[in-house]
């Protein structure tokens, strides 16, 4: 009794706790939440309905999202976002290199020698510096001896913090300013990454005429081998998952989907045809050999392997989009460098934009809060696993495929989920502030349309519908994750 | 490099109780420059982009663009040709005044919210904290199209109080708190009651002060989000006179023509604070997100 009085004492105090926070909640997140729904399905524009066109806003039901669905645009647009969200995997694993790299006591280990460390490191230094003087190295030469020795030598001193803090600083100051300095870093005429450019793909260009032309066209058989070879060996897995029973059909048949369509990409994009063939038949001919010893299994329920399914899926994508495209590059090599080979215009050009705009989210990535999520992991893996592991005389890659990485697995997987939904949001920060969406629409992506219609163009019920396209993709990858999330770390 | 040295390398050093024999210390050391160099390396081709950036910002307008980074002599006077060419001192003012300003309404709420959520016992607790948990993650762009209709409605565009209050009362620092808050021992809240405390004194004299690397943490993170936030300011701030320190650096951008050395001196200081904020208190921020992702 006295128990339940206390409470109903509590009840108000909570409330009044609550209130300020709760409140602004509803107002500002909540009912926007709903209303944005509303917007939807009206013809809400601000440009039909001011105060010269006093229109009224009409219900219009699913109109808006039909026609966005007919729209080449919108598809266009879902592309691009999902184009540049082939860079996470690559991202992630750098963090995770990196922080292996960090972990590491960077120092020797032992306090006794940091001494000692210190002042090697030092005179290394500064051999290595009156050495470039001495060879009459440039003033740029110097400036970069000058830097990485000093880095070398703040490292000596400070440790892993030094690094980290290198590491970490573009994800930490990403913003405006970060994307207005990429911006003039990749200045097609003026900027540093070009200037560095040219003089190599000068020297590339005179290599390039003088090999015979036969080896650019193995270049392109050898990327459509090596295709088959990635796509055979991720099969393989998830095909064992599934046989084992650890891997329901669903998620087997979405994966090989989704595996599939590098293939089905290839059909349109590589140079020769005859390539492309071989590479679907041979797909064709992996899926077929990994299905028949599966028909008739038993467990449609996916259990313990499924998100291990998926992001093996997820991974292996865009390995298979990257040979790819060096398979294209190579082979189209030849007649590039009769041309001659140009510097890529970067964000002025309407094939080179995206890659650019990867490259820059690769910089920001690499060293984010990922790498300090996977440095925290790499801290909680038990020493004595190691020691059982040195036991068994594993070498250092079986450490790390059979202690590392299954350790991580939580890590990793809240890491690509988490990328997965800020990727699917992403894009409209790079083109607001770098290219406007452009050129021809190449960077923007679908937050950026919600940004371009709902502020420029005032069409708030375009806007909402895209924005609620979005938050389907977002909610389907967050459900994802508590469905296979929950399970995986459990495990 | 021999076989000895890679073997060296290749072993983790262990601790050693014994006094350092010569072999050992080799081998530490040479461990130790294994993997100081390559780190040394990435870490110098991860600062490339700033290297230019500051060098740049201290040419003259006739050398930038050349293929040659280092200025002829360093113009200095670059840092102060920004202040005379936008409004960059009030652009950093604005910044900071709406950062203080969203700071403090986000930690003061959030904590309060999070008291009731961790302290407090009273029904529907856990249903209400299930909805804060829904909402952390909700794409922010979905909401931002019907706050720009509310503030058009209440006559609040192009002003710092629209600008403020959507992003003042967030769910993420609730959950922050409540991790935080959980962690100190109910005993204290109950002799404190035996001793005629209210929830507000609890809430003021036991619990905020035994929480505060979560407040410092969520002060951090608050702070250098909203510093760096540049879409709600975009879609809000119409006169240049309220504009934000991102804001001002877009206008800057699409105004400086071929003054490159002038707007990377910009970039340069608009990320300088966050240089200095994050040498300084890297132990909390790297604390807060690894925290913020057990609890995520």
């Amino acid at each position: 009794m006295r128990r339940l009085l206390r409470h109903r004492g509590d009840l108000l105090a909570a409330l009044a706790f609550l209130s300020p926070n709760l409140l602004g909640l509803l107002v500002f997140t909540l009912f926007p939440l709903g209303f944005s729904m509303v917007m939807a399905f009206t013809n809400w524009n601000l440009r039909h309905q001011n105060m010269f066109k006093p229109n009224p806003v009409r219900w219009v039901g699913f109109d808006n999202f039909w026609r966005l669905l007919q729209e080449a645009d919108f598809w266009r647009f879902l592309g691009n976002t999902l184009f540049l969200m082939i860079g996470i995997p690559f991202a992630i694993a750098g963090s995770l290199f990196l922080a292996i790299l960090l972990n590491k006591e960077s120092r020797g280990g032992d306090r006794r020698i940091y001494p000692l460390v210190i002042s090697v490191v030092a005179v290394l230094v500064s051999a290595m510096l009156l050495g470039l003087w001495g060879m009459g190295a440039s003033a740029m030469e110097l400036l970069l001896g000058t830097t990485a020795g000093g880095i070398l030598l703040l490292g000596a001193i400070g440790g892993r913090a030094v690094y980290r803090t290198l590491l970490y600083l573009p994800s930490f100051t990403s913003g405006v300013a970060i994307f207005v300095l990429w911006k003039d870093l990749y200045n097609p005429d003026t900027g540093p990454i070009n200037l560095a450019l040219r003089p190599v793909l000068r020297n590339i260009q005179n290599v390039v005429r003088s090999i015979p032309p036969f080896w650019p066209r193995l270049g392109l058989w050898a990327a459509v081998l090596l295709m088959v070879a990635i796509l055979a060996g991720a099969f393989r897995r998830l095909g064992r998952h599934w046989r084992e029973g650890d891997l329901g059909t669903g998620i087997f048949l979405s994966a090989t989907g989704f595996m599939i369509i590098p293939t089905i990409t290839a059909w349109f994009w590589f140079p020769k045809v005859g390539a492309a063939f071989l590479l679907t038949l041979l797909t064709a001919a992996i899926v077929i050999w990994q299905w028949t010893p599966l028909a008739g299994t038993r467990d449609a329920d996916g259990r313990g392997g499924s998100a291990g399914g998926l992001l093996l899926a997820l991974m292996t994508l865009p390995a298979l989009f990257v040979v790819e495209g060096l398979g294209i590059v190579c082979f189209n090599l030849p007649a590039q460098a009769a041309n001659g080979l140009h510097a890529p215009s970067w964000l002025a050009s309407y094939y080179w934009a995206k890659p650019g705009l990867m490259i820059m989210s690769f910089w920001i990535a690499v060293g984010s809060n990922n790498m300090l999520l996977y440095l925290a992991g790499l801290s909680n893996v038990p020493p004595e696993l190691y020691e059982a592991a040195d036991l068994d005389g594993a070498s250092r890659l079986d450490k790390f495929r059979h202690v590392t990485w299954p350790m991580l697995a939580p890590t990793t997987f809240f890491i690509c989920i988490m990328s997965i939904i800020g990727g699917l949001q992403g894009g409209w920060d790079m083109a607001v502030a770098m290219t406007q969406g452009g050129p021809a629409g190449a960077t923007t992506t679908l937050s950026y349309e919600i940004y371009a219609q709902g502020f420029q163009r005032g069409a708030f019920d375009k806007a909402s519908a895209v924005a609620w396209i979005m938050f389907v993709f977002v909610l389907l990858a967050t459900l994802a994750s508590w469905k296979f999330g929950n399970r995986y770390v459990n495990e | 490099m021999s076989t000895n040295e890679i073997a060296a390398c290749e072993s983790p050093a262990l601790p050693r109780t014994a006094a350092l024999s010569r072999a050992p210390m080799a081998r530490g050391l040479i461990y130790a420059l294994c993997w100081n160099v390559p780190l040394a390396l990435i870490a110098l081709t991860m600062a490339l982009p700033f290297i230019w950036m500051v060098l740049t910002s201290l040419k003259p307008l006739s050398e930038v663009g050349l293929a040659n980074w280092l200025p002829s002599h360093l113009r200095w006077e670059n840092y102060a040709r920004v202040f005379q060419v936008i409004d960059f001192a009030r652009y950093y003012w604005n910044s900071i005044f709406v950062a203080a300003w969203i700071t403090f309404l986000q930690v003061l709420t959030s904590a309060m919210a999070a008291f009731a959520f961790s302290r407090l016992q009273w029904p529907g607790r856990n249903k209400i904290f299930l909805l804060y948990l829904a909402t952390i993650m909700l794409p922010g762009l979905v909401m931002v199209i019907p706050n720009y209709w509310i503030m058009i409605e209440l006559h609040l565009v192009n002003s710092f109080t629209g600008l403020i209050l959507p992003l003042a009362f967030g769910p993420f620092g609730v959950f922050l708190l409540r991790q935080f808050m959980l962690t100190i021992p109910p005993s204290l809240d109950e002799s404190a009651r035996m001793d005629g405390a209210g929830p507000w004194r609890i809430f003021w004299d036991i619990t905020m002060p035994l929480s505060r690397p979560g407040l410092i943490t969520l002060t951090i993170f608050t702070f250098m989000g909203t510093y760096q936030n540049f879409f709600w300011p975009l879609v809000m701030l119409k006169s240049q006179s309220l504009y934000t320190l991102p804001i001002g650096l877009l206008y800057f951008n699409s105004t400086s023509g071929q003054a490159t050395n002038l707007l990377m001196a910009a970039v340069t200081m608009s990320i300088a604070p966050l240089v200095v904020i994050f040498i300084v208190l890297q132990k909390y921020i790297v604390k807060g997100i690894q925290i913020g992702a057990v609890k995520g």
